[in-house]
């Protein structure tokens, strides 16, 4: 049914879909395929590699790391994205709009900073302010607090407020866009009413931003997800696993401990997560859109 | 009057109170983010900083001088330039290929099509890294600038012919029109027309890949080996992977120039989104 | 029809650039190399570089123009890697993956030898090997580590080594403890180091451990405890099989919690960190903040060097050194590894990349890397050079442990299972496991690497 006419208006697009389909569609085939073999990148399974079924699948069910790995990626995306970025980035867009103008920029530029540095910048600076001789612990020092190890002994707390210090403009910006819409008069409607300032935030701010918290919400799990240079550089996963979240642990399966078919299947794993939070997040978009026409 | 009066006297002790709270919190928030970001800077400047140092006793431009020799940084930054710039021009290139069709022709395809796109614009790139180390040993790409950027523009594509594709929507149909009706072609108007009109749009996309292909470490650390190609971000890993004697003055210096011009690109970017944005408002209007 | 002509052929163009990747496999090797001179050979050369070892970087520096002086036409890319150990095996076996990107010379450890051969990433020797005059030199312990398991050579040893146990001696002084100090089974080694730890408050005993320290964490710790406690206790040679469920693995690592619990070993932050033996070596010995450390025969080095990051020439008279003894006492217990040269099975000019191996191992280069790196010679002719037995004071000590020493399983499987033994002894330094519970999460890694039935209960 398809005319000639159309196939030529489709032309332009081939080299997209190619590249899609190579790049993008090819590995998560490529990683199906992999992770049903003892693929290494050494030994005899290096040049030779043999289908093996499950197994790898088998291994990960028994693998108390894996349970591990799956736990710290939990913490580390609801502490510093819904937790961390997502509070801190509404809190300060709705304090912008009573703050005064030169601080307002002052903190919105900071907050703005620390977000536009390249990943492996910011994992530096934290690195550097966690560690035992490092800022943080100096700080604490001058107040009486004991310095801690923090890199050693609270890693992933390490971890999530650097990638809180890291991400929140992203939510910022989405709430600060997402409040611009509010009407100033249902504002000074509820003031007048006499609501009281969490009252009015959770009765008729939040009701209003509804769609922008879950549109970002899913981004930034999104995001957070696949973040592996800020979690390998400061830490690389240690001490002794306690930082070790899904992407880091792909990585040292594969490549560390050269088993690339075991490596495949914690990457297989980590597709089907982030398939379903795409699928909810196009949910979304999609009520959403509904709903504007 | 008297009683507006007596409402903005009531109020007003109790706004400036939560005025004040506010300001407060913001200022501590600040404080949090601005510290580690303190420490970089003046660790830059100073010759002998270490993990612990604060304000440097004389700020000097030595660590800059150290680091801007070719061995050091010149050649990673421009390797990172040639990694950036190649992907963008690639990504721009096939994007506005493929946004034509999907934004001027009317076809059941295309709205399957931008869903495969939004979808994989979503899925996490870091998760396929192992396949993709895998299937470049396969295609016999291990270290070729060149598989890096085409690998880095298709994962980049999705969101790319998505903005792509609403910008060239803002770009009305008749003016092309015109254009073909005085026996222009359709090639000739995307390249005359709608390409032009859409610049700002373009190169708030431009920004945005470079941006991200610049700041990437994992996908070039994973799959370029020579010294020769490395890039920016994996020199800085290497210099602070291996915890000994770690220079962090020229560190610190390395890593303030390696943000620089992403830094100035968002700037630009703040720019010309307003300038976008002026378009689509005109368009409408 | 202009038009679409060119939207077609712009289509066109990035569909090539497409197929540039997909469909074209030439490398961009070859690419260069059509580009360059066309008689020119290229030999790449990588190796491993950090703070505590430059001397292969400077031996190929020595090297190179030496070389290319003797073979013109002939090109040498020294190709230093930066790293720990296990950051070198990692970036060298991505490497191997594709003919472009692996190396035509490497430094590779000996107990990776199997494995690679294996994978099919080392050139065959054996035709080589037997038409250089000097191979002869090497004694039979070196030869067996390049060997695969039929005998044909794969790689040449640069040298070998022993570890034993180096400690300050003001600071046993200080504790009371007898000096020279030789303790003879465990329990004696665990009072001594307990009355130290009385003395000083700081790290009486230092054994390397955890996943951080790599494949360190086994030869200068683990396995200095699991090859004092019996014959084979890793591997039995009689059947080829793993050994699993032995006492011995478990008293090794219930030493290894007693050291780690009772604080007498390194505080866990540090000895998580891979790079510790840098600070063991460098400030900790000296300044008597670790009391006595296990380490290699090659330690001198960089004390010795002049000029090098841990120089320290007053080393000869702080420094004693004694032998690690067996559980029960009786035995001395040592290991012995050291690295090699190889050739990539890729390699376009096999003949000018063993010239140069050849040329990095002859007779003054041999002599200047033993020195230089505190290696125990394994070519006999130099071994009788006057300045290698006069390099460093412990030259005779760790030379005389070898006559006792053991070597890892030469199989392919054992790098893996070196990685189980690294989480072993992780999952206790840090009180993750018990040793009941660490012991049987090695069996089940043993059994999973194997199979059951390449696995023996002892």
């Amino acid at each position: 049914m398809i005319s000639t006419r159309n196939l030529k208006r489709r032309l332009p697009i081939l080299p997209s879909f190619l590249m899609l389909a190579l790049f993008m569609a090819g590995p998560i085939v490529w990683a199906l395929y992999i992770s049903l073999t003892n693929t290494s990148l050494t030994g005899t399974a290096a040049q030779d590699s043999q289908f093996i079924g499950l197994d790898n699948y088998l291994t990960m069910l028994g693998d108390p790391d894996f349970p591990n790995a799956v736990w710290l990626t939990v913490v580390f995306v609801v502490g510093s994205a819904i937790i961390g970025q997502n509070t801190l980035g509404l809190f300060l867009a709705i304090g912008f709009r009573s703050a005064s103008k030169a601080i307002k920029k002052t903190t919105s530029a900071l907050v703005m900073a620390a977000w536009m540095l390249p990943e492996i910048v910011v994992a530096f600076a934290a690195y550097v302010f966690f560690n035992t001789d490092g800022t943080l612990n100096q700080i604490l020092l001058s107040l009486g607090v004991d310095p801690i190890a923090w890199l050693f002994e609270a890693p992933m707390l390490a971890i999530v407020l650097a990638n809180i210090w890291r991400g929140t403009a992203f939510s910022l910006l989405v709430y600060m866009a997402a409040l611009d819409d509010v009407p100033e008069e249902i504002t000074e409607a509820a003031r007048i009413d006499g609501a009281s300032s969490s009252q009015h935030l959770f009765l008729v701010t939040l009701p209003i931003i509804k769609n922008s918290i879950n549109t970002n919400l899913m981004l930034i799990t999104l995001q957070t997800l696949s973040v592996f240079t800020l979690v390998y550089t400061m830490t690389r996963g240690g001490p002794s696993g306690k930082s070790t979240t899904l992407p880091v642990f792909a990585y040292d399966q594969a490549f560390r401990v050269a088993d690339i078919g075991y490596g495949a299947a914690i990457s297989v794993v980590m597709i089907l997560i982030g398939v379903i939070f795409s699928v909810i997040y196009l949910r979304l978009l999609r009520s959403e859109g509904d709903k504007n026409e | 009057m008297n009683k507006t009066d007596r409402k903005v006297l009531k109020r007003n002790p109790k706004d400036r109170l939560a005025k004040y709270g506010v300001n407060a919190s913001l200022v501590l928030v600040s404080l949090a983010f601005v510290t580690p970001l303190a420490w970089l800077v003046f660790a830059s400047l100073d010759r002998n900083a270490g993990v612990s140092s604060v304000v440097p006793e004389s700020l000097t431009l030595q660590n800059y001088e150290e680091i801007m020799r070719p061995d050091v940084a010149l050649l990673p930054i421009w390797n990172s330039l040639l990694l950036s710039f190649g992907t963008a021009f690639l990504t721009i290139f096939i994007s506005v290929l493929a946004a034509y069709p999907l934004s001027r022709y009317k076809m059941r395809f295309n709205q399957t099509y931008l869903y495969v796109i939004l979808f994989s614009s979503s899925l996490p790139i870091t998760a396929i890294m192992v396949p993709v180390y895998s299937l470049f040993v396969r295609l016999g790409q291990l270290d070729s600038m060149l598989a890096v950027i085409l690998f880095m523009s298709a994962s980049s594509l999705p969101f790319s012919i998505w903005l792509t594709k609403n910008f060239m929507d803002s770009v009305p149909v008749s003016l092309e029109e015109a254009a073909w009706v005085d026996g222009a072609s359709t090639a000739t108007t995307l390249r005359r027309i709608v390409v032009p009109l859409m610049t700002p749009g373009l190169s708030v996309v431009f920004i945005f890949v470079f941006i991200q292909a610049w700041g990437n470490f994992f996908v070039p650390f994973l799959l370029l080996f020579s010294k020769e190609k490395e890039t920016a971000a994996v020199t800085i890993f290497r210099f602070f992977g291996q915890y000994g004697e770690i220079a962090y003055g020229e560190l610190a210096a390395f890593s303030i120039l390696y943000a620089l011009p992403v830094v100035s690109l968002y700037f630009v970017m703040s720019r010309s989104l307003g300038g976008s944005f002026a378009l689509a408002g005109a368009v409408k209007g | 029809m202009k038009s679409k002509k060119t939207i077609l052929g712009a289509s066109a163009v990035a569909l090539l650039l497409v197929g540039a990747v997909s469909g074209c496999t030439a490398s961009s090797e070859e690419a260069t190399s059509v580009n360059s001179e066309a008689e020119q050979k290229t030999i790449k050369v990588s190796y491993l570089v950090n703070d505590g070892f430059k001397q292969l970087d400077d031996l190929f520096n020595k090297v190179k123009p030496e070389f290319e002086e003797k073979n013109p036409g002939v090109v040498v890319e020294l190709d230093p890697i930066t790293g720990t150990d296990s950051d070198y095996t990692t970036k060298l076996s991505l490497m191997h993956q594709d003919p472009s990107t692996q190396p035509d010379v490497f430094y590779q450890d000996s107990f990776l030898v199997r494995s690679d051969v294996a994978a099919g990433y080392l050139l065959n020797l054996d035709q080589y090997v037997s038409e250089w005059d000097e191979w002869d030199m090497f004694d039979e312990g070196a030869k067996g580590a390049g060997q695969d398991a039929s005998g044909s050579v794969y790689a040449i040893s640069m040298g070998t080594d022993s570890r034993g146990i180096y400690y300050n001696k003001p600071v046993l002084e200080e504790a009371g403890i007898d000096l020279p100090w030789q303790p003879e089974n465990w329990d004696e080694l665990m009072a001594d180091v307990r009355q130290i730890k009385e003395s000083t408050g700081e790290i009486a005993f230092n054994t390397y451990s955890g996943n951080g320290a790599g494949e360190g964490a086994v030869m200068q710790g683990f396995f200095m405890f699991l090859y004092g406690t019996g014959e084979d206790p890793l591997f039995d040679n009689a059947s080829g099989k793993w050994v699993i469920g032995s006492q011995g693995f478990r008293d090794s690592l219930a030493a290894y919690e007693t050291l780690f619990q009772e604080e007498l070993a390194a505080p866990v932050e540090e000895a998580a960190d891979g790079n510790m033996w840098q600070k063991v070596l460098g400030p900790w010995i000296k300044d008597g903040t670790v009391a006595a450390t296990i380490d290699g025969s090659w330690v001198p080095r960089m004390w010795g060097s002049a000029g090098g990051d841990f120089e320290w020439p007053e080393y000869e008279d702080e420094i004693g050194v004694a032998y690690m003894p067996s559980q029960d006492g009786g035995s001395k217990v040592t290991l012995s590894g050291g690295w090699t040269l190889a050739l990539g099975s890729e390699t376009e000019h096999p003949e000018e990349a063993f010239a140069f191996l050849t040329e990095a191992l002859n007779y003054e280069n041999a002599l200047k890397f033993y020195v230089d790196n505190a290696q125990i010679a394994v070519r006999s002719d130099v071994a009788q050079d006057e300045a290698y037995q006069s390099a460093n004071k412990f030259v005779p000590f760790f030379t005389d442990l070898v006559s006792s020493t053991n070597f890892r399983p030469a199989t392919e499987d054992y790098p893996r299972i070196s990685i189980a033994v690294q989480q072993a002894t992780d999952d206790i330094m840090f009180g993750n496991k018990t040793v009941e519970e660490a012991a049987a999460a090695y069996d089940q890694a043993v059994i999973d690497i194997v199979g059951e039935e390449n696995v023996i209960r002892k």
